[in-house]
């Protein structure tokens, strides 16, 4: 009996001596010798071993480009490194500016400040302060008018060309425009500092200045200004300045002709609607205008 | 243990030494396998290139299996077996006394081999060519393979057995 396999054992000379003789007998033996004479004869194609070395350092060299082409990648890390500095430090540069807010004609904004004070600007306005300082000093400088929600806390300071006012905690309104400067008190206590005089206004008064003169003027009807609910009020008020703010609210060009501008105007405006904003000014004044695309003409009434 | 064994492929002479024993044998595997010469030159340089890029990962001992492997997958599916053409030296100096009676017979005989090969199974024919030609031992082919030593010694007999009976016209 021949175990598994016993040709691969007999061509591997692994076969016991009974067994190989037992093989040996068998009439494929014969065969089978040959075979594996034959086999041994036999030869596999040629194979140039340095030429295939060769090749392959070749073969090597082209595979190179796939470690170069990371190259552009590390260059772009740099540029992105480079970006990333650039964007820190203007970041850091650009805290330590004053941050300004601005308002073009009819246009309102609602700013709240870090300490959730709130301030709204009306058209044609702007104010700047420092947000990295605030916990410091609450320091607002404006340019037009603004209405002021003062937070609880330290003094507040509105700083305008005509004049500062102060607060430590109220509701008010500061318009300062060519020539004309009103400060309103809805709320708590402001403090006016005009031609380096302060003036103390409490809660329900305003204080005026008409072309560096102070004009007594009493205290707003409502407790919030007007424009903050889209009419602009005005109570002795030289026209000029009635149709500057018209201009402002309505974004056109105001042109008088032959009309007394300092003539004393009280009355409401809408902010929203020209032609009844237009009315409002008109009616009372017994005056005639004309619209036409962004430009109002007023003139009197018997100029015709 | 061998202090060679614990070099890395990366280095020059431990890659030339690898690619010297071995390419010859890497190239023959896959001819014997599927008969053509440039899919098995091409194999060789697949494999070799394949064994720089992942020099690192592969150790020196692992690296024959490995190329093996790598050469194996490539036509995986791919080829077709074409026929196996093998030259055969030649033993006329050595055998001048023989009749040529004997030699045509030989020759004869020869030519039989040669087509009974090609009719064996690729497995079968790779094992049985592999140790005739390579001398590769029983247990180096099943590493090859990456089958048992005894699969090995199972191709190897069925071949034989068919060899034979194709030879013999049974």
């Amino acid at each position: 009996m021949m175990q598994e396999n016993y040709l691969a054992k007999w061509l591997n000379n692994e076969l016991t001596d009974a067994e190989l003789v037992e093989f040996k007998k068998s009439e494929e033996y014969t065969s089978y010798v040959k075979i594996k004479e034959a086999s041994s004869t036999l030869e596999a194609p040629s194979f140039d071993l340095d030429a295939a070395w060769e090749e392959h350092k070749n073969k090597r060299n082209k595979e190179q480009p796939k470690v170069v082409t990371l190259q552009p990648y590390k260059r772009f890390l740099q540029l992105a490194a480079a970006v990333a500095v650039l964007l820190v430090a203007s970041y850091f540069y650009l805290g330590t500016l004053d941050q300004s807010i601005s308002t073009q004609y009819a246009e309102n904004k609602e700013v709240i400040l870090p300490d959730s004070s709130e301030i709204v600007l009306n058209a044609e306005s702007s104010i700047s302060y420092s947000e990295k300082n605030w916990d410091k000093e609450r320091n607002i400088s404006l340019q037009g008018e603004a209405y002021f929600k003062v937070a609880k806390g330290k003094r507040f300071t509105v700083a305008t060309e005509s004049g500062t006012v102060a607060v430590l905690g109220t509701q008010f309104n500061v318009e300062n425009r060519n020539g004309f400067f009103e400060v309103t008190c809805f709320e708590g206590l402001v403090s006016v500092t005009f031609n380096n005089k302060e003036t103390k206004l409490p809660a329900g008064s305003s204080f005026l200045v008409i072309n560096g003169k102070e004009v007594s003027v009493s205290g707003p009807d409502t407790t919030t200004p007007s424009w903050v609910n889209k009419e602009s009020s005005f109570k002795s008020i030289p026209l000029q300045f009635v149709l500057n703010e018209l201009q402002r609210q309505h974004n056109v060009i105001v042109e008088t002709k032959d009309i007394d501008t300092s003539q004393l105007f009280t009355g409401t405006f809408s902010n929203t609607e020209i032609y009844v904003a237009l009315q409002s000014i008109s009616v009372p004044t017994q005056l005639k205008f004309k619209l036409e695309g962004n430009k109002v003409v007023f003139y009197a009434k018997n100029a015709e | 243990m061998n202090n060679n064994e614990q070099d890395n492929v990366c280095k020059e002479e431990v890659f030339s030494t690898l690619f010297s024993s071995h390419s010859k044998t890497v190239f023959n595997y896959i001819y014997y396998k599927f008969g053509n010469e440039e899919k098995a030159y091409d194999a060789v340089q697949e494999a070799f290139v394949k064994l720089w890029e992942n020099c690192g990962k592969v150790t020196p001992s692992k690296a024959k299996s490995y190329v093996y492997t790598v050469a194996n997958n490539l036509y995986l599916n791919v080829i077709k077996s074409e026929k196996v053409r093998l030259k055969h030296r030649d033993k006329v100096v050595t055998t001048t006394n023989e009749s040529p009676e004997f030699l045509m017979e030989e020759d004869q005989f020869k030519e039989k081999l040669q087509n009974a090969l090609d009719s064996l199974p690729e497995n079968q024919r790779t094992t049985f060519l592999l140790n005739r030609i390579d001398g590769k031992k029983y247990k180096e082919i099943a590493e090859m393979e990456g089958v048992s030593v005894k699969a090995i010694e199972k191709r190897m007999h069925l071949a034989l057995k068919a060899l034979r009976e194709k030879i013999d016209g049974i």
